[in-house]
């Protein structure tokens, strides 16, 4: 259960999360409220350790998603305690904290404006300028948030949480290149992601779907998707989301070919041939039946997926099955 | 050859609570005191300023750039590089652009260099102050007193290591005097630190604290240059990508699995 808390709690099940923050008080009771900075106490208590605020600070997010406020209230003060208000991370929860706090859209007004204050004290408070980029784009000023996370990116093209903002940003508006070319900007501060791979291919998929690029282009993103989804497995063996991706694409592929066009060809993004495909089509369909087949069975070790991802894959196995049928 | 009758030298057991103890007890405390007066007196780190942040971090991004061109795919590869090197070569992300190609500052005129300089000085100070005291203070008091026996022979060689202050020419090295002791607990207490302080304190003498982690951006390094040098290295990178032929590495792999 610690272990948890120690990840940050972005990703966690709603179910987890309510579970944890439901623990809160508890956790809050057990663990020391401050540590003391007397010399002689502290060579006789146990030693204050990063992990204990680490677990505050996530306590914190899970209480405040699940609107415990009074528990997240608890582990903000003690956060306040130890490193004081104006420690950049702690301003950052401070801000988030008056936002869950606002009740009407003038309170975020007034917490946008005390952000813009306090980045014309210090432009490079990252932690605050993440904030206001996520309160504009909560509060819709989609184009304010982009032109903040622009800015940030300016000064600091090394952050890949911000890039992936940016491309779930220019996503949101449909602007698939540009979404494209911020998470290749992750990949290049982390190679092995094989989430953002998965991703990629993902949306050059839905690019293509869309119809929003030319026709000509059609057969270098279908190619250039098939290769992401295929780095993304060879990254991580069961990585769902990879292979229900590599049918999407193969099937798009086998069903309806695009035209061969050269500039695929010098790119060397050009889609591969017919058997190697169908190849491909076998391999993700096999794989996905296990996964699905085995995850049902409730196979140790084939936990831990997605419920709503098992049920896509499954639905996307049923469908492509009734077609081979007819 | 006739064994040698081991020395004794009738020592008054006061010695062990009188000279000893204290000593250790001393340095243990003196120990505690240091790395409390260390944390005290630490500066916080120095705020960054936007340009400099600019600086470094493009920097950076160059450098990931060249060092994973390979999850990229040629087309845009080819645009980051482009883009990249002409930035760089044009001094974009310079932190104060009016002063390229000056040579650097002299790191005694930066107050930025200046205050790592005087953050060392206060540590240095922290340290040489509390034992240039306890070096007398043990001089004045207990110079010349042979305290231990050490239980174990050794050779001549450490003679002048634990008999330093003890003048006599035939004695056992396996004696010790109160300032070699002194010594050994200067030396040898880093342990007593470890476990008392936690393992990543000021307390021990130990000036080997490892190396300064090297600054790249420090003063002194001319950071148009250092763009200048990316610049060439992103120009000259032949572009593969981890995307050439990855279904069939993918449908290899599986089949030998």
């Amino acid at each position: 259960m610690t272990s948890s808390l120690l990840r940050p709690p972005g990703h966690l099940s709603p179910a987890t999360a309510l579970q944890l923050s439901q623990q809160a008080p508890i956790i809050i009771k057990n663990s020391p409220g401050a540590v003391t900075a007397s010399a002689l106490s502290s060579l006789f208590s146990a030693p204050e350790t990063p992990e204990l605020w680490t677990i505050y600070e996530n306590l914190l997010l899970s209480c405040l998603r699940t609107g415990d406020e009074e528990s997240a209230h608890l582990c903000l003060g003690r956060l306040v305690n130890r490193f004081g208000d104006d420690n950049e991370r702690v301003m950052a929860l401070i801000g988030l904290m008056k936002e869950a706090d606002a009740t009407d859209d003038a309170t975020l007004e007034v917490v946008l404006k005390e952000y813009e204050a306090l980045l014309q004290e210090n432009p490079t408070n990252i932690p605050i300028v993440k904030r206001r980029v996520a309160l504009l784009r909560s509060i819709g000023r989609i184009s304010d948030a982009v032109t903040a996370l622009i800015g940030l990116l300016d000064f600091s093209p090394t952050d890949s949480e911000a890039w992936s903002e940016l491309s779930d940003i220019y996503f949101s508006q449909g602007l698939y290149s540009q979404a494209i070319f911020a998470l290749e900007e992750v990949l290049v501060l982390q190679p092995n992601a094989w989430n953002i791979y998965a991703r990629i291919g993902e949306l050059l998929l839905m690019s293509v779907k869309s119809g929003s690029g030319d026709q000509n282009d059609s057969a270098k993103q279908l190619g250039e998707a098939l290769k992401r989804f295929c780095r993304s497995i060879e990254l991580c063996d069961d990585y769902l989301r990879g292979y229900y991706g590599l049918k999407l694409t193969t099937t798009q592929l086998l069903n309806d070919p695009p035209k061969p066009s050269k500039q695929a060809e010098s790119d060397g993004l050009a889609p591969p041939n017919l058997s190697t495909l169908q190849k491909l089509d076998g391999l993700a369909t096999e794989k996905l039946g296990e996964i699905t087949r085995r995850f049902t069975a409730g196979e140790k070790g084939w936990q831990g997926f997605d419920e709503a991802e098992i049920a896509a894959a499954k639905e996307l196995l049923e469908k492509s099955s009734s077609t081979t049928v007819r | 050859m006739a064994q040698l009758p081991p020395q004794t030298i009738q020592r008054d057991p006061q010695l062990f609570y009188w000279i000893l103890f204290p000593i250790t007890v001393v340095m243990i405390l003196t120990g505690i005191l240091r790395h409390y007066a260390t944390v005290l007196m630490a500066s916080p780190p120095k705020k960054v300023e936007q340009p400099a942040l600019k600086e470094q971090r493009s920097l950076m991004h160059g450098v990931a750039v060249r060092s994973n061109f390979h999850v990229l795919t040629a087309p845009s590869f080819k645009a980051r590089r482009e883009f990249l090197t002409t930035a760089f070569e044009s001094g974009a992300y310079l932190k104060d652009p009016e002063r390229r190609g000056q040579p650097p500052a002299n790191p005694m005129t930066d107050p930025g260099a200046m205050d790592g300089m005087m953050g060392m000085m206060k540590n240095n100070m922290a340290m040489m102050v509390p034992n240039t005291l306890i070096m007398s203070w043990i001089n004045t008091f207990f110079s010349g007193f042979v305290i231990l026996k050490l239980p174990f022979p050794i050779t001549i060689k450490f003679k002048s290591m634990l008999q330093a202050g003890v003048a006599t020419k035939e004695m056992d090295p396996r004696w010790m005097s109160s300032i070699s002791w002194y010594f050994l607990c200067y030396f040898g207490l880093q342990f007593v630190f470890n476990f008392l302080l936690g393992s990543d304190n000021d307390g021990a003498a130990d000036a080997g604290n490892g190396p300064q982690a090297p600054n790249m951006f420090g003063p002194g390094v001319d950071a148009d240059k250092q763009f200048q040098a990316e610049a060439e290295n992103l120009a000259v990178i032949k572009h593969y990508s981890v995307l050439d032929d990855v279904e069939q590495r993918l449908l290899e792999g599986i089949k030998t699995r």
